[in-house]
């Protein structure tokens, strides 16, 4: 019986030993509590897109190359637009955006059959605001006042449709300047999205899109400098990622979502939208408008997307890896940033998807499945 | 034979071989030289072909219509550079009618009145220092210190005072056509006071002279006299202001507020052809969109090559054929 | 009141009139510098500044240390290509330009020269971006030489047309060949002229942002390898300005600061040295 044991155990070593060796050539030692997470090589890897992911990229492959010095990751945050055409150009190696790239638009890379496209963060929008002595949770909005105020029918910020839902709150005399995106942006799909969604006039008027043609308000160059135009501008409203408006204190709306319920977008909200459905996919994405008395109704994942060949095998195996680590370990980054940790399926689907990656045929995914 | 340094004589078999020495040495230079030349004249033409190739597919797909229709949306794929020319020639329109009494007023002093140098230098200096400073430094004082005095003060102020006017009606957020003109009025005084200056400065002084002795004030010689001798010159120092205002990116993007619309008001958001290229350049998917932004890239350079040419012409011509001052 | 005094009423208006313009115009620059100093010294003295790497968004701290050197491997290279290039061309101009070859050259760096500088930035992407595949400082270098090229060939060509001809009649006169007299003679007198050019046109790549925005794209880490992405001084300004985060946007001015500093004291230079050669 000893010797069964100790052959079992010895076994066990060797094998775990040569699948943490199979997949580096630089070794750094993994921290204890994560053997799983394999070692990747040597790479310096750009990626560039979503301004949704930013602050949890920002956060997360930092401390990526704080644990695995040999990698670098320089992400560039330029939009969701801007992701899926610099990976269709392969200007980058990865593109980051929060809806997935349509086969058409893929067409370029090899349409959809091959890219792979996996969630890694789920979040959630808020409507971030600017008025004065008016703070978080203070102010509600229906979806019929968000129609309104971005349809522009709603034009200042005591109009009667407002104050019939914050009786508690004295909204001033004051123009709403709206902000909305400039650039093409995944969070401006999940939030048109929804604006399609609850609101027949705004589905006919403008619809939903990466870049859409907004009827009143100004412009600006990613979630970041939409908030940024909010913290300087008086009156001002827009749709944020909820990890910027929280980074830097900025006062949110309450929501109301479909259940009737006003709820103040959070990381929780975000999950209990999610749970309402049962997976998700590159074609079936959607979470808006969920069910649920906490859901938040702005929620949305976001998505990476990588070549399934790649050419490069050195590289190609430090993408994977990263990508392996940032849906399962990585994903406490996020978490702290206030968005929501992905769901277990969803972290599952997401390392299916990884190991369909390879490199002249052989896969590149070097891990025991579960994590 | 020789007195002094300056002769050498060299035996006539030495002086044969350096003859073709000097010859063959020299042609390897003018060569070089020559070749430089062309390769400049490559780049210009790579360049063209870098701007023009890549708009084909948008050119094929809307023809001259592209440059009346207002609409944009790259969801729909259908494109007009209507808003953008716009937005480029408004805020430069404003930038000159702001930029230009001021410059001109202060070329005047400079070349008329500051005999003295230690007003004229320092003055000189601090407006030449301005045409270093990077855009993206003014486009970052613009957005934190301009935009706010815009949205809390200055418009409000002239929508008050003016706000019969359409131009100064409509909602006020700091951010717009008024501000980015304003903040090109900026970029554009220093250029627009050296040329300026050095236009007048060329005017004869016998001339002005004259008109003095004749018992003509200063401010009269100058609006009958200085003045339409100079026209020309000022007009050419004026275009090619205009043409530095018209391609100015980064500085108009920061605070115009990026939205794709023709509008009454100087208080609304709007959008530069630099701007919009500056901005949605990474993003746009496909070539009838991209096609579309190489375009309106085509169409921006095409202005200012038109307006630059036009301004150097007149300059040139001002200054009797000789080579225009340098900026 | 007579005729008499009203012109001179007139005279002493608009002579108040232009006195204000020549304040107007000189005040701007003292404003934008007081206040980037203002706002810019408090960052650009925090430690780390010129030493740390970025730090991830709301982590306050960090510094441009990649960025420094970022601008100065793209501006190096631009120089390179640029400097010998455009200084070549001068030459080509004064000494072998008086025909058509020259005009159309001097035309083209006309041209050039009014072009707004995003073109430039386009121009890099589809040559080196588009092609090669990948963002890189190199494109970024190919874009600003491009801009660079003509202030620095105007630069030569009037340095060398100021070189009195007798210098060059003397120098053939002696026996010397063209290329001697030129390289030997010619240049180093108007050596003076051609550095401000240099030094002027790479001040003033140094501050470019449009142009590396699609070709340098950025970096938060130290990049030295030029044929990969790389961060630069005026993309930080540019991307810092346009965050909710005060401690980026602190560092935006910090940076801006640094810029104004490198750019004003090349021009500073660049002109003292003209002047004390010329004496």
């Amino acid at each position: 019986m000893k010797h069964v044991l100790f052959a079992a155990s010895l076994g066990s070593a060797v094998l775990l030993a040569a699948c943490g060796g199979a997949s580096s050539t630089n070794s750094a030692s993994p921290s204890p509590g994560s053997a799983n997470i394999p070692t990747p090589p040597a790479a310096s890897i750009t990626g560039a897109g979503s301004t949704f992911d930013y602050p949890f990229f920002s956060a997360a492959f930092y401390a990526y190359n704080q644990k695995f010095s040999q990698v670098t990751v320089n992400y560039q945050s330029i939009g969701s637009g801007g992701g899926i055409q610099q990976f269709v150009k392969k200007t980058v190696d990865f593109g980051a955006t929060d809806v997935p790239a349509k086969d058409s638009e893929l067409q370029p890379a090899g349409g959809s059959a091959a890219v792979v496209q996996l969630p890694v963060t789920l979040g959630t929008v808020g409507l971030a605001f600017n008025l004065q002595g008016i703070n978080t949770g203070q102010l509600k909005l229906t979806p019929k006042t968000i129609g309104g105020i971005f349809l522009g029918t709603i034009k200042k910020w005591n109009d009667s449709a407002l104050t019939a839902d914050n009786s508690g709150v004295s909204l001033p005399d004051m123009p709403i300047s709206i902000v909305h995106r400039s650039d093409g942006s995944g969070t401006t799909y999940i939030f048109t999205d929804y604006l399609s969604d609850v609101s027949s006039d705004w589905k006919d008027k403008v619809g939903k899109g990466k870049s859409v043609a907004f009827p009143v308000g100004l412009g600006a160059k990613g979630n970041e400098a939409v908030a940024s135009t909010i913290k300087q501008t008086p009156g001002a409203i827009g749709y944020v990622e909820l990890a910027y408006i929280l980074q830097t204190n900025m006062p949110q709306a309450s929501l109301q979502n479909r259940d009737g319920n006003f709820v103040i977008p959070s990381p929780e909200g975000a999950t209990a939208a999610a749970a309402q459905f049962l997976a998700t996919s590159p074609t079936s994405f959607s979470i808006v408008n969920a069910p649920g008395k906490n859901s938040a109704p702005i929620s949305g994942y976001s998505w990476a997307m990588l070549s399934k060949e790649q050419t490069d095998k050195t590289r190609g195996t430090a993408l994977v890896d990263l990508f392996d680590w940032l849906v399962s370990d990585g994903q406490q980054y996020a978490v702290n940033l206030h968005y929501a940790r992905l769901p277990a399926n969803v972290e599952r689907d997401a390392i299916a998807a990884l190991k369909t990656l390879t490199s002249a045929g052989s896969t590149l995914l070097n891990v025991p499945s579960g994590s | 034979m020789s007195q002094g340094t300056a002769e050498r004589v060299v035996p006539p078999p030495l002086a044969l071989r350096h003859r073709r020495q000097r010859v063959d040495g020299d042609r390897v230079f003018e060569g070089l030289a020559l070749g430089a030349g062309i390769v400049i004249l490559a780049i210009a033409g790579i360049f063209v072909l870098a701007l023009f190739l890549p708009a084909l597919p948008a050119i094929r797909q809307f023809g001259l219509g592209f440059l009346t229709s207002s609409e944009w949306n790259p969801v729909t794929l259908r494109f007009g550079a209507l808003p953008f020319i716009f937005g480029t020639l408004l805020t430069s329109a404003i930038a000159m009618v702001i930029a230009f009494p001021i410059g001109l007023g202060a070329a005047l002093f400079l070349a008329e009145e500051a005999r003295l140098r230690f007003i004229r230098v320092p003055l000189s200096f601090a407006i030449e220092l301005l045409a270093g400073i990077p855009s993206v430094v003014i486009g970052l004082w613009a957005l934190f210190i301009l935009v706010p005095l815009m949205r809390t003060t200055i418009e409000p102020f002239l929508a008050h005072t003016l706000g019969f006017l359409p131009i100064f009606q409509g909602p006020v957020s700091g951010s717009s056509f008024l501000t980015a003109g304003i903040v090109l009025a900026i970029m554009v005084l220093p250029i627009l006071v050296a040329l300026s200056r050095d236009v007048i400065r060329v005017v004869p002084r016998s001339l002005r002279e004259g008109s003095l002795a004749l018992g003509a004030t200063k401010t009269e010689t100058v609006w009958s006299v200085v003045l339409p001798y100079a026209r020309v010159g000022i007009t050419g120092a004026m275009l090619l202001s205009l043409g530095r205002a018209l391609g100015e990116t980064i500085a108009v993007t920061m605070v115009i507020g990026n939205r794709a619309e023709i509008s009454r008001s100087l208080f609304a958001p709007g959008y530069t052809l630099p701007s919009v290229l500056a901005n949605e350049f990474t993003e746009a998917v496909g070539k009838i969109y991209q096609g579309a932004l190489f375009e309106l890239g085509l169409v921006l350079v095409l202005i200012t090559i038109l307006v630059n040419v036009l301004a150097r012409v007149m300059v040139w011509r001002f200054q009797g054929g000789r080579e225009p001052t340098r900026v | 009141m007579n005729r008499l005094a009203a012109r001179v009423m007139l005279d002493r208006l608009v002579s108040a009139l232009v006195i204000l313009c020549v304040m107007l115009a000189a005040i701007p620059v003292l404003i934008l510098l007081v206040f980037v100093v203002i706002k810019g010294l408090p960052g650009m003295l925090a430690p780390g500044f010129f030493t740390d790497l970025p730090h991830p968004i709301g982590v306050p701290g960090g510094g441009v240390f990649n960025a420094i050197i970022g601008t100065l491997v793209i501006v190096g290279i631009a120089s390179l290509v640029a400097v010998p290039l455009g200084t070549l061309v001068g030459i080509f101009l004064s000494e072998f330009g008086r025909n058509r070859v020259g005009d159309a050259v001097r035309f083209v760096s006309d041209v050039l020269t009014g072009l707004p500088s995003i073109a430039f930035g386009i121009f890099g992407y589809t040559v080196l971006v588009a092609t090669l595949g990948h963002f890189s400082a190199i494109s970024a270098s190919a874009a600003l030489a491009v801009l660079m090229l003509p202030v620095i060939l105007r630069a030569t060509e009037t340095a060398l047309v100021l070189v009195p001809n007798a210098l060059r009649e003397g120098g053939l006169a002696l026996g010397a060949p063209r290329w001697r007299v030129t390289m030997q003679i010619i240049v180093p007198a108007a050596l003076a002229g051609i550095v401000t050019g240099a030094l002027l046109a790479m001040a003033r790549a140094a501050g470019e942002t449009a142009p590396l925005l699609f070709t340098t794209l950025g970096n938060e880490y130290l990049q030295l390898n030029p044929g990969r992405p790389m961060g630069a001084l005026s993309l930080t300004v540019f991307k810092n300005a346009l965050v909710p985060y005060t401690s980026l946007q602190d560092q935006a001015w910090a940076a801006a600061l640094l810029l104004v500093i490198i750019v004003s004291v090349t021009n500073i230079l660049a002109r003292v040295y003209v002047r004390r050669v010329q004496r």
